[in-house]
């Protein structure tokens, strides 16, 4: 049994695709009420640490533990471009187990996409598609929130729509991870850093009023410690 | 709408309330599949124009001389409607492939055995479309005398849909991952249908022949046996394919 205030625990968590290993030995605790970024180069491991946190992929060792359910926006939006926003989101709800058009409403405007709720999901913009997938996580109203790029291709607006969402899980007490190489725009929000370098989970930091650009200095120095 | 009343307390209810879910989840994603599929029409498109190709082509081929229409109309019509149902049932995966909408299916809390099931209903809907509109072609092609038999017709069409949909279900799954899924599906599903498609043929023989019904409860029951097997089966292996 997790405690209330811990959102994510794993524990010695390692994962491999074949005989490469992809993460080793990593522990965190991410407790409720917190943001942490999760910042690495690319093929450091964040997509395939995001996904077994989720539960997408099984670990080869220990063990994950998620409370109140796990909400994943992943690189690719997870949803159907033959059915309209509305229809993807409930029918996703259906899934869960419940009927609540209330709700799949309540994130469409959250999100900003009310209007175009009825047409289909092929014809969505990248930015249109990405704050669909974050509706779709938040359906559920998960615990656990995480986020891999989150950013990717929305603009400005969408952006900032994407980073009040972020901001208002935290005061509602969820526990939030975002993967992401836009650090700047995700920096006023986080509370938390982790670094990972070639699979392992070299620092987990308080984010202690740095920037952007200390954020990305630190890394440079874990990458060359090794 | 009915509402049914369900005693909320007892373990009949709990029990029902689990199952009812279970299959309101499985319904969800067969008509999600089949709505995606309405809207688009690509494989069942693809579907009737190759039943219809396979009934002609097969039909004029036949010299009508030499080989009467009954001789071969048995196999005729499992021919089209295996390979005809298989171009639907590589869609059912590939559909899922797009946007990893898989993924998506796993983050809920749907169990791997009511998203089995689902894809399967979807399927099944899909090939009994297509045999829908491929038997009363092959009535006319065919000219086969079946009205007065046509219950012990559906029932066995109905019997090997349900072996063909479980394992190509099952397989459909393995395969999207894979390159050339397209091309592996048949590959592998063609030898676990074997036995179910002969026993239907055998069967379908003796319909057209207006043999006594005896002589078809033995390939009945293989069939059945063959439907309990691989649904069994493919619904208890369908969590480790879709599992990383």
């Amino acid at each position: 049994m997790m405690p209330p205030d811990v959102g994510v625990v794993a524990t010695d968590v390692a994962w491999r695709v074949g005989y490469r290993w992809i993460l080793k030995n990593i522990s965190l605790t991410v407790a409720a009420g917190t943001v942490t970024l999760l910042v690495g180069g690319n093929g450091s491991g964040k997509t395939s640490l995001l996904r077994v946190l989720a539960g997408l992929a099984r670990p080869a060792k220990g063990s994950v533990s998620c409370q109140g359910g796990v909400g994943f926006v992943a690189h690719h939006s997870m949803l159907y471009d033959s059915l309209t926003g509305r229809e993807n989101l409930a029918f996703i709800t259906r899934l869960d187990g419940g009927h609540a058009p209330a709700r799949v409403d309540a994130l469409l405007k959250q999100m900003g996409l009310e209007r175009a709720a009825d047409q289909r999901m092929g014809t969505y913009s990248r930015g249109m598609t990405q704050r669909l997938a974050i509706a779709r996580a938040l359906l559920s109203d998960p615990g656990v929130l995480l986020l891999d790029e989150p950013l990717t291709g929305l603009d400005e607006a969408a952006a900032q729509i994407v980073v009040e969402v972020i901001k208002q899980r935290r005061q509602d007490g969820h526990a939030i991870i975002v993967a992401s190489h836009q650090l700047v725009e995700l920096m006023e929000c986080a509370t938390d850093i982790g670094f990972l370098v070639s699979g392992k989970l070299a620092a987990w930091e308080p984010v202690n009023g740095r920037d952007a650009g200390a954020v990305m200095q630190r890394l440079r120095d874990l990458v060359a410690d090794g | 709408m009915v509402a049914m009343r369900v005693p909320s307390c007892s373990g009949f209810g709990i029990w029902w309330q689990m199952a009812n879910g279970f299959f309101a989840v499985a319904g969800a994603i067969a008509i999600k599949d089949l709505a995606v599929e309405w809207r688009t029409k690509t494989a069942l498109v693809s579907s009737l124009v190759f039943a219809i190709l396979v009934l002609a082509i097969l039909y004029f081929a036949r010299d009508a001389t030499a080989v009467s229409a009954f001789e071969v109309a048995p196999g005729v019509l499992w021919v089209t409607f295996t390979f005809a149902g298989m171009l639907g049932l590589n869609r059912a995966f590939l559909l899922e492939r797009e946007n990893h909408a898989l993924d998506g299916l796993r983050l809920t809390s749907a169990t791997p055995h009511a998203i089995f099931l689902g894809k399967m209903i979807g399927n099944a809907v899909f090939v009994g479309l297509v045999q829908l509109v491929s038997l009363p072609l092959f009535i006319l092609f065919y000219n086969v005398p079946i009205w007065n038999r046509l219950p012990v017709l559906v029932l066995v069409m109905a019997m090997a849909t349900l072996a063909f949909v479980s394992v190509g279900t099952l397989l459909s799954a393995m395969v999207v991952r894979t390159r050339f899924s397209e091309v592996m599906l048949p590959v592998l599903l063609l030898p676990f249908l074997v036995p179910p498609i002969v026993s239907a043929v055998q069967v379908t023989w003796r319909i057209l022949a207006d043999r006594p019904m005896a002589e078809m409860t033995g390939w009945l029951s293989l069939l059945g046996a063959f439907d309990v097997i691989f649904f069994i089966l493919s619904i208890m292996l369908f969590e480790a394919i879709i599992t990383e």
